[in-house]
């Protein structure tokens, strides 16, 4: 396989603004781990084992609060339940790869990958495959490495810098360049309106009802018109 | 012990739960039906994103101008350039120019 070098290059600048918020929250799960008085290497393994930071603050911090181990393998596991979502929208696109990239692609498959990604999914497969796998190798590389270094040091950002609202504010953006009909504006909508309405549900579940209620009113939408 | 195992479980169903359609739908026809709703995935997640991200510990979204100005800001300066570095500088700094003002 020829590796296209402009491609590879665009998918990790497209990737590092991307990571920017991740830094803090990376250094937060470092501090978790250190306080959560686990072992050091088995709290830092999920930076790999799961790679996805929700989940694993998620369960980082219900065993250090001594909760029951299933209960905080299944809180961690509600949390990337939007996975299977991200999973069925890339099936299509992946079903023009090599099988080997079906295997491999999906470890990468975070919401930042996700994201990014889709909105080049018409894009030529061996494109498409250089892009993914030069961004997802790069947000892996990057975690292994802040939340490592989050353990050291614990969190040096500053709090006040609230970095966090970059992971909004990039994906806006995504999310416009995804939006080229109304009835996808519609979804995006409705999707935020009723996550909005359920936001005091416990774990984010909020996010899976607003997600399911876009997909729902977008579909039926788009089969109402003529 | 007991924590790289729980680890592993949650590693194992993370992994599960970002492959499992890709997997099986590897070499199935997938119906039109089917398509069409999952075009609306992205756009409906990435709705839902935004706003679950804001929610804060007691439960609220904590959306407030300095929020709302930045994401119009942010949405503009990706739509216009496709650049995410661009659009992480500007809309980071009205965001903080605006919370600091009010």
């Amino acid at each position: 396989m020829s590796v296209d070098r402009a491609t590879v290059r665009r998918g990790v600048t497209d990737a590092l603004p991307l990571f920017v918020p991740a830094v803090p929250f990376a250094l937060v799960i470092g501090l978790a781990i250190v306080e959560a008085d686990i072992n050091l290497f088995s709290g830092w393994s999920g930076s790999w084992l799961i790679f996805g930071g929700a989940a694993q603050l998620t369960l980082v911090s219900l065993l250090g609060s001594g909760a029951a181990v299933l209960a905080a393998i299944t809180a961690a596991l509600v949390v990337n339940a939007r996975h299977l979502m991200y999973s069925a929208a890339m099936a299509p696109v992946f079903q023009k790869q090599p099988s080997w990239f079906r295997w491999v692609g999906p470890y990468v498959l975070i919401d930042q990958m996700f994201a990014l990604t889709v909105i080049e999914a018409d894009r030529d497969p061996d494109f498409f495959r250089t892009y993914y796998l030069a961004a997802g190798a790069t947000f892996w590389t990057l975690w292994q490495i802040t939340t490592a270094l989050g353990i050291a040091i614990g969190p040096v950002v500053p709090e006040e810098w609230n970095l966090g609202f970059a992971v909004p504010l990039l994906f806006i953006g995504l999310l416009v360049l995804g939006v080229d009909k109304s009835s996808k504006l519609v979804a995006a909508l409705s999707g935020a309106g009723v996550t909005y309405l359920f936001a005091n549900l416990p774990n984010r579940t909020s996010l899976l009802v607003g997600a399911l209620a876009g997909i729902v009113i977008g579909t039926v939408i788009e089969r109402l018109r003529p | 012990m007991i924590a790289f195992l729980a680890t592993v479980a949650v590693g194992v169903g993370t992994y599960l739960s970002r492959s499992i359609f890709i997997l099986a739908l590897a070499k199935k026809k997938i119906p039109n039906s089917v398509l069409v709703a999952l075009q609306f995935v992205a756009p409906a997640v990435l709705g839902s994103l935004i706003i679950a991200l804001l929610i804060d510990e007691s439960g609220s979204v904590a959306i407030g101008i300095p929020e709302v100005a930045a994401l119009a800001v942010g949405g503009a300066v990706t739509y216009k350039t496709r650049n995410h570095i661009l659009t992480l500088v500007v809309g980071m700094t009205v965001y903080w120019v605006i919370r600091a003002l009010a």
